[in-house]
This record gives structure tokens, sequence and C-alpha cells, in this order.
């Protein structure tokens, strides 16, 4: 240790510590530009010019090392006066106008002008006429703006390794650039946006940053656009280095079907995931399966938090993705937990809606069975009229009984012999029921469920299958990949009708659709649909599967107040669940209608945090399963980094799986799987980063 | 036997100890014994945890590559003497700076180099990224050499106005090295500025560290040498640091603005400040050095600034020549053409007046004369006639 003096303050610090650091530690700040904790110290902006005393001159601090003894003054006129000149220098070559800056009140360089207030109009100002680089995915430059604080060439040299940002000269203009100024892609930047999180001012930007939401949230858009905020690029980090069981267990932390996910997630993740920006999105969804099908549960199976009981009771009604995930969690939080399923098994939509050739029946089985072996209790085949009576055995109920009864239109025809509705259909394919269907099926949507209907349909034998929706092509709802793979197994798409009505005299023949010309939303969001004139046409069908939506089936009668759609109204869809009757709780589909599992799980998380708290917890769910994580942020040079492009899963041809239930995506292969996650840009790792400390954020200035 | 071997045939330690005694200073800017630069190396490699080396280079600041003839007349020597300060600090990293504007010349040591081991580089010394290393000028690493050879001699180098490069003794007077001397207006030594008194003061005195003399005549206007030598720094710089980017731009800016006729009296003042803060505001030799070239001036030669500057004269006749640009009131049509492309807006008159220039504020750029088709504006060193001293309509000008 050695014993400095700053300013009068007597300091213990570490010897050969350098003396910004040590000043800064102790709340004394000193002007500082190029000077970056996280970075080697440069000494080039010399705004953190010192004295020391029995020492000739000033020297930066951010170089200077900490002696036994040092007697160090940061205040003295001949230091703020060369601070001055030294900032005066430095702005000769910015811009001089900060408010059409987009950094403008978070700039560091703004917020020195305003502490050290350097002399004006002494010298030559000049305009660098560098070209505002726009051209490059996710990051901004505007070398205009760069006082070559030299941060940025540091971060991606130093703490990256990347080495793709140096210094440049173009005739007498020193500049940060790519060599050869090539693209950032070209030049196999790795897009972590270090240089970005440590530029001081508006140089080099993010080119999409949504400023509506958190920092953390912004930089990490997967982690944010998960319903549940699973920890994305933590596991796709796991895997990329082989460690399956630790990715398995970032995913827990946050779900408790990751394999189910794995297999039918509708990875929103992916929409957000900046890597598309470059060249396509990661395929998160199928490295969370491989993770998962390749997890031994060596971290989590038998450990994770388990409460002492409360002797509390609570009951669960209905076991799809939000009842199984509250159960699952409440009974962690020590409640003895029912739950009630009206079908002879678990699983809700899971097992019932989504068809088994994309999500095979024992991995709801087998995730379900961890629930079980929580301690949950699984009544199954019991449907549930009444759920206040259920209050006079439980101190608790939540409601989670999804969306099982289809939508049927109103309209001509509606009512005829062989129309049925999408989620009967479903139930009964998947029960091994007589689904009622003929030879010539009409589905009339355009989501998925439509497309499970359809492909059902053709794995159940029907001869010609067209799906109709309302919507053009491209704004279908459903995924691009189920489209297209039902278009290869021979179901004919036909976008952007209108159904006329279904004819036929007591069974169904056919269908009559309108072209629909523009399908747009008036302010009310109300439809406004323009048919083609003379567009009318007919196709010939024996059945008609209305797929147009899903309702909770669930009436007045179970004595709870019930709004749009059907649906148990709440006090609050995320942030309070309680119904209308005290002490029954909802969540899930029942509440917000038909979504994803993924929301659903977090709909139940939220319901199980909230009943704990209600029961007397903390409604502190949250559990640590994985190992820590040092996630390295030297992550080197990567040839070709920005060009790698997506690994496909393999899937089978259309005809070895259109006429069975077997799965037929087989996921990513073992020789793919590390490349695709080494495709991840690691958008966390930008949040290790250390932030600005400004002359603001210090006491001794505030009181100024 | 070669300087290397010779030095090879003893251990580390009596390497270090002959140095010492051989009492071989650094040639370069800082002039310390070479034994104690190496073992500070020793001790800043241990502090900084970097690679011990020994690093041998011009000086960054050095532009005009004179001291290069060293390396280029025996380039086995100088990687010799690299070779053995790298055996004195029993370190393999060897590594030898070739400026930029001697890239062509890395073929002609790369023999010798790679006999020695010795990694070439073409570009500036980056002082950061050496620390840990001895940094040698090139000269030193040559001295080092014949010191194990047994042929060194104490001299420093010089060429004079561009004349051979000889090593003469530090004693030797700058009046001994040319006729040339006597009558000069001043020298331009090293990286300095010297006045006519420096003909009588030795070479230990005067230190030409890139063994550069030039005598300055009556005909070398100090100001346009100022910005020639501050515009060839600027172009060397590597840019990174603030004082040097930015203040070798300004400090040339001010020279070439004074040499246009564009001087302020706040130049003076503002260079000084500058060059001094950037002399020790700097890590390297290129600022250190280079604001030298611009505080020495305008202390040594402030008068032909301030004639510059405030008389709009140039002593040596380089900057601006003596010409004036009139109007000839006999000719001019009051058009006023010239008066709106005039840059310094110090052209009077209005329609159908006989226009006048305002000769004070007048940097004879020559805009009006292309501009006036009637041919009435005349650049001459010659007799001006006799023009009107307040607005007049055009044809009623008398003489």
């Amino acid at each position: 240790m050695a014993v400095i003096t700053i300013d009068g303050t007597r300091l213990e610090v570490p010897e050969n510590k350098n003396v910004l650091e040590c000043a800064l530690d102790a709340g004394i700040y000193i002007p500082h530009l190029c000077h970056h904790k996280d970075l080697s110290p440069l000494g080039s902006c010399r705004m953190c010019v010192v004295e020391v005393e029995g020492q000739e001159g000033a020297t930066t601090s951010c170089t200077l090392k900490a002696k036994d003894g040092m007697v160090i003054h940061t205040k003295t006129p001949e230091l703020e006066k060369l601070r001055m000149l030294a900032l005066e220098l430095l702005l000769t070559g910015h811009p001089e106008d900060c408010s059409t800056c987009p950094k403008y009140g978070n700039c560091e360089l703004q917020t020195l002008i305003q502490y050290i207030g350097p002399k004006t109009g002494r010298l030559k100002m000049r305009t660098k006429g560098f070209r505002p680089q726009e051209d490059n995915p996710l990051i901004l430059h505007d070398m205009n703006r760069c006082v070559l604080c030299g941060r940025c060439v540091r971060a991606c040299n130093e703490l990256r390794g990347v080495k793709v940002l140096q210094y440049q000269k173009k005739e007498m203009e020193t500049y940060v650039g790519t060599l050869h100024n090539k693209l950032l892609k070209d030049a196999d930047c790795r897009f972590c946006g270090a240089c970005v999180e440590v530029c001081p001012t508006g140089t080099i930007r993010d080119k999409l940053m949504n400023s509506e939401v958190k920092k953390e949230e912004a930089v990490v858009p997967c982690r944010h656009a998960c319903p549940a905020h699973t920890d994305v690029p933590r596991y796709i980090r796991h895997v990329k280095n082989g460690e399956f069981d630790a990715a398995a267990a970032v995913i827990r932390e946050k779900v408790p079907f990751p394999k189910a996910l794995g297999y039918i997630c509708n990875h929103v993740c992916e929409l957000e995931c900046k890597r598309k920006e470059v060249s396509e999105a990661m395929s998160i969804r199928n490295i969370k399966r491989y993770a998962a099908d390749h997890d031994t549960g060596s971290y989590w199976k038998g450990k994770g938090k388990q409460l002492a009981d409360t002797g509390k009771k609570v009951c669960v009604v209905g076991a799809g993705p939000a009842g199984l995930t509250a159960a699952y969690y409440l009974r962690k939080q020590g409640h003895d937990v029912t739950l009630k399923e009206a079908l002879p098994t678990v699983g809700g939509m899971m097992a019932y809606g989504i068809p088994s050739y994309r999500l095979p029946r024992e991995i709801i089985a087998e995730e379900a069975k961890v629930i079980e072996e929580q301690g949950v209790k699984i009544e199954v085949n019991t449907k549930v009229e009444k759920p206040a009576e259920l209050l006079k055995e439980y101190d608790a109920v939540l409601m989670t009984i999804g969306g099982h009864k289809g939508v049927r239109l109103p309209m001509e025809g509606s009512e005829l012999d062989g129309v049925i509705l999408n989620a009967d259909f479903l139930r009964n394919a998947s029960m091994g029921n007589e689904t009622g269907i003929g030879k010539r099926i009409i589905v009339l949507g355009g989501g998925n469920v439509a497309f499970d209907c359809a492909r059902t349909a053709k794995r159940l034998g029907a001869e010609e299958i067209h799906l109709a929706c309302l919507e053009a092509r491209d704004v279908m709802t459903a995924d691009e990949e189920e489209i297209t793979q039902a278009q290869e197994e021979g179901i004919f798409v036909h976008p952007a009708q209108t159904f006329e009505r279904i004819t036929g005299e007591d069974h169904v023949t056919g269908v009559d659709f309108m072209n629909v010309k523009s399908f747009t939303f008036d302010e009310n969001r109300r439809a406004i649909i323009e048919k083609e004139e003379g567009s009318e046409h007919h196709i010939d069908a024996d059945t008609v599967i209305f797929a147009v939506g899903q309702r909770p089936d669930i009436t007045e009668e179970a004595g709870l107040e019930l709004g749009r759609g059907n649906s148990i109204v709440v006090k609050d869809m995320e942030k309070d669940k309680t119904t209308s009757v005290e002490g029954i709780f909802a969540a899930g589909d029942v509440i917000y209608g038909t979504k994803s599992v993924i929301m659903a799980i977090e709909s139940g998380r939220e319901a199980a945090s909230q009943i704990d708290k209600y029961l007397g917890g903390d409604g502190d769910i949250s559990e640590k399963l994985a190992p820590e994580q040092n996630a390295d942020p030297y992550i080197g040079q990567c040839p070709g980094f920005g060009y790698e492009e997506r690994k496909e899963p393999q899937i089978d041809e259309a005809e070895k799986r259109q006429d069975n239930f077997n799965l037929f995506d087989h996921g990513i292969c073992d020789s793919d799987i590390c490349a695709e996650a080494g495709r991840c840009l690691q958008c966390d790792l930008r949040l290790q980063i250390s932030g600005p400390r400004l002359w603001g954020d210090f006491t001794e200035n505030k009181e100024a | 036997m070669s300087a290397l071997e010779c030095a090879m045939k003893l251990s580390r330690e009596e390497v270090l100890e002959q140095i010492k005694t051989s009492g071989l200073k650094e040639y370069g800017l800082e002039k310390e014994l070479l034994s104690e630069r190496l073992v500070r190396a020793v001790e800043e490699s241990k502090e900084e945890e970097k690679e011990l080396g020994v690093v041998a280079a011009l000086n960054n600041a050095d532009t005009t590559g004179v001291l290069l003839e060293v390396l280029l007349a025996d380039p086995q020597k100088v990687m010799e003497g690299i070779a053995i300060a790298a055996y004195a600090l029993g370190t393999e990293k060897k590594v030898l700076y070739l400026p930029e504007y001697a890239a062509d010349k890395e073929a002609a040591v790369k023999e010798a180099a790679e006999q020695a081991g010795v990694e070439v580089i073409v570009g500036l010394v980056n002082v950061r990224a050496c620390k840990g290393s001895a940094l040698l000028h090139i000269v030193t690493a040559a001295d080092l050499a014949d010191t194990f050879a047994g042929c060194c001699e104490d001299g420093v180098y010089v060429s004079v106005n561009g004349g051979e490069l000889k090593k003469v003794s530090a004693e030797t007077k700058v009046s001994e090295l040319t006729e040339d001397a006597a009558g000069a207006k001043g020298f331009c030594i090293g990286y300095e500025y010297y006045g006519p008194e420096a003909a009588e003061m030795t070479l230990e005195e005067v230190h030409p560290d890139n063994g550069v003399i030039r005598v300055l005549k009556a005909s070398d206007c100090i100001v346009s040498e100022t910005e020639k030598a501050l515009l060839a720094s600027r172009k060397q710089s590597c840019g990174k640091c603030v004082f040097c980017r930015e203040g070798l731009l300004q400090l040339q800016y001010m020279q070439k603005e004074t040499t246009e006729g564009r001087g302020k009296a706040e130049f003076l003042d503002l260079t000084k400040e500058i060059g001094e803060a950037m002399t020790y505001s700097t890590p390297c030799t290129m600022g250190q050095v280079s604001s030298k070239i611009a505080l020495s001036a305008v202390e040594k030669f402030e008068s032909e600034f301030t004639a510059h500057i405030k008389k709009k004269k140039c002593p040596a006749g380089v900057c601006f020549s003596e010409e004036v640009i009139y109007i000839d009131p006999k000719l001019c049509q009051g058009c006023g053409e010239c008066a709106d492309v005039c840059p310094k807006d110090c052209i009077e008159g209005k329609a159908k007046y006989i226009h006048m220039i305002d000769e004070f504020d007048c940097d004879q750029c020559g805009k009006c004369i292309e501009a006036c088709d009637a041919g009435a504006i005349i650049k001459t060193s010659g007799k001006v006639p006799k023009l009107p001293n307040r607005l007049t309509k055009v044809g009623r000008f008398k003489r």
C-alpha cells in the first residue's frame, strides 16, 4: 500500500495504481477523456494533468503510478490553463454546435466543456469533412465528431482482440477507421458494440437502439424480447463451449419446459436478434433445443429452490403451460399445490393443440414429470365448473384453463354438417378420436393453428387441402417455415380471400371466396376490406375447418367476470392477476387470448409470484441453477464472421413426413451447433463495460 | 572480429560494465549515459510488465533523415550495436524503425537486419508500445558497435547546407564548419533557430540533433521556413495526441496566415502559448521538438514576424512582393464587380463612381483583377499614378 495525498486528502491506495483511478475511486474528480476504466492508459488528451510535488511540470494522472508519499495537486492555475488549452485545441476539429448531435445530453465531451469552460474564438476551427458512414449494420460512424481519444481503438484491440478499428491518416487528418476504409463486415468486425459503448462523443453510435426501454434491455434485445427474459446470450455461450448442462440450467432458471420450447417456441427473440442486421438472426430456438436435448440435468436435478412447507393450499385449474409453470413455482415456494386438468393428460395446448409431429408427447410427459416430482399433485380428467367452491378447501385458486373452444364465424353455412372447429379437430386428432373430416378440406384462417389443422388433415389422409385467409401472403401471421412446409406437403394456400359463404344444402359442398383488393384498419382498429369486383370463385370441399381463433371454454355460470373474447377479467394482465372473486387468480391464454407457450409460462410465473405474496411469501420465485459464467470479453478475430450464415435444421422431405405424425424437424446437427452458437454477437458483453464518470456524479461538484 | 563477436566473448555483466566505463551517451535528445538508459529499461519493463527489448530509430520528429546515412553507410554496424545492447539486457527483442519516407531503404538494411535478428518496422516509433524497451538513436547503436570494435570516436554528425555528413568534434564551432557563417542572418541547427551569435557556439552547445545545420541568408524568410518545417512535421505526426496533432496544425496555420499577409498581432503570443505547452505535453519528440521550431523562430526573429504582421512586409522579400493593386481611375466604369468579389471587403465604391482599394486591408489575392471587364485593375511594383481619395463620379477625376 502507498499513502498519497491528492488536493490535501490523504488516501491509502495500492502501490502503482494509477493516480486518476485513485482519485476517482476516492470521490475526487479529475477531468478525463481518453481514459477509460477498462482500457489501458493512453495520456493523449491531457485533461487529467496533475502536478506532483518535487516533480517538474504537469503529468497525466492516468499514466502516473501511485508511490508512497506522493503529494498531488489537481487544481492549480497552471493546470487549469493547460487543461483549458488542451480542450480548446481538441475542440478546433469538432463541430461547434452540440444541439444537432444525437449524443446531446449524453456526451462526455459536452460535460467536459461545461466543467472546464475553454476559451473560444482564438483558434482556427475546421470541419474535417468526413462523410458519415451509414452503410454498416448496427453501427454508425461520424468521424467529424471524433476527438481521437482512441478509446474505441483500445476497446477493439485490447479489450476484444478484434483489431478492426485503427488509427488511419488521410492527408494530414488522423481518424479512426478500418484498413482501406473497408466496411465493418468486410473488415471482420464482430459487432460487439464495445466501440459504441466507450465512445465519449457522438462519433460511433448505435444505428438502432430502442430508447424507450432500459439500456440493458435495448443492448440485449433477445433477452428483453423473450417474455420470460431467458438469458439468451449466456446459454448460447455455454452451448458454444459445449457446456450443454450449464446451458440448460440457464434456461431452466426462467422456464420449466426447455425442451418443449426448443421444439415449438415462437422465438420472438429471433425477431429482435441483432445478428439479423449483419446476416441472419441466430437460430436461438434450435440452440435451446440442442442444449435441452443434451442436458443430463447435473445442475438442476434435485437442486434448485424448495422452500419449507407453508401449510397453504393452492389449486391450479388447467394443466397447460401457464398452469404447470405456476404450480411448479408455487410448490417451490413451499405451498401445497393441486393441479386439476379436465383432459386425460397434462400439457394443455402443448398436448391437444400443437400436433405431435411438431412436439412429441413424450417430451411433455418428461417435463411434466419434473413438476410432479417437485411435489405438485396432478388430478387429470377433473373439470372444475365452479372455481369459487374450491376456496372452501384451498387458500388460493388459479384459473389457467386456456382457450379450448374454437370460434365459429357467423356466416352463411357455418352451421352445416361438415363444418368443424380448430380446437375440436386438433384435440380429437391428438387423442386419436374420430375427427369427422372428409377428403376435401378447406381450412379458413392463416395463423399457425390453421396450418396445424391443414397439416394434421393431410396426415389423417385427406386428399385435397386448401387453406384460405384474409391477410395477404406477406402479412400472414403464421411462421414462414409453416407456410412453406405446408406448401411442400401439397397444401394449397390462398391468401387475401374473403369468405363469402359456405355452400351446401345440409352438408358442406364448398366455400365461395372473393379476392381482397386491400385490407386495412381504420383509426378505431376496425377492419376495412375492399374486394376485387367480379372475383367471386368457388372451391369444392366436403369439410370446412374454422381456424379463426379460440376462446376460453367458460361461461358466466362459473361465477367469474368475463370480458372480451370470453376471457376471465383480471385487474391487470401483467401486474395483478386477481379476478372478480377474492382468492381466485387467472393467468395465461384465458386472460389475454391465444398467444404462445412462452407467454403462458411468463404469465404463470407472474401469477405464482403474486399468489405467493398473497399467501404470505416474499414472491421471489427466482432461482440460480447455472454455474457462474465468466464471459471472456476478449473475443478475438474471426475471419468472415459477418458473413456466416444461419445453420439450418435437418428437416425430412415432404414425401417422408406428410403421411405420419413422426417428428420431422431434427434440429441443428452436432457438427453445426457450435458454429451456430459461435455466430452470436454476444451483445451482453457490452454490459460488462464500465460507464462514464462525469463531474456531476461527484459530491464535491454537486454541492457547488 | 566483428564488434558483436567481441561483445559475445564477454559475459552480459562484463558488456554492461564496459558500456559504463566507455561513458557512451545516448545520441538522441536525452543525452544520458547509455548504461543508465539500459538499466532504466530493465526497471521499466518490470514495472510495466512489458517485454524487455532494444528499439533503435531516428527521432520521430526528424523529417530530414540526414542521419540515416550512418545506417546506410554500414547497416551491419548499426545492427550489431542493437544486438550488443540486446545481449547486455539479455533479451531477444530487437527492433529498428525506419521513417516512412525511407521505406525504400528497407531492402538495403534487410540482410544485415536478418543476420543480427533485428526486426525492421517502417513508421513512427510508438513510444507507448515501446515501454519496457531501451530506445536508442541509430547513431547510438553505431557508436556502441564502434566501442566494442575499439574504434569509437567522440563527435557530432553534421551536414552543413545539405553538404556531406561528417563526424566532427563537439568542440567545433559553427563558424569553423562553413565560411558562410560570417555575416549570416542566423542558423537553423537541429530543430531550432539561432541568431547570428550561434556562429561562435560549439556543436556541444547547439545540439544539431538531426545532423542538420543550415545557414540562413538575408533572403531566407524565417516565417516561411518555419511554416514549411511545421507542415513537414504535421505530415509526419501520427496524430494520436491532442497537443501534437492540433498544436502543430494551429502553429502551422498561424505561420501560413502570416506569410500570406493575414497575420494577427496575437499570433506571436499564441504561438508561444501553444508551443510551450506542446513541448512538455507530448510523449515523443514529434511534439516536443517540432514545437521548438516555432518557439525559437518567434523568439529569435520576432521582428521578422512583426514586420509580416504589422507592416505586411517580408524582410527577406519572399512572402509578398512589394506589388500593389490599384484601380486606374481613367478606366474604371463603376460597375462594382470588383467590390462584389473582394474577400476582404476592402474595395470602396458605388455604381457609376470610381472604385478604390483600401491598400491596408488588401492582401493582393487578385480576384478583383479577374472580375474587372474594363481591365482597370492593375497589379504593379512600379509607380502608382495619383488616385482619388474620395468617391468620385466616373469621368470626373482630374489629376
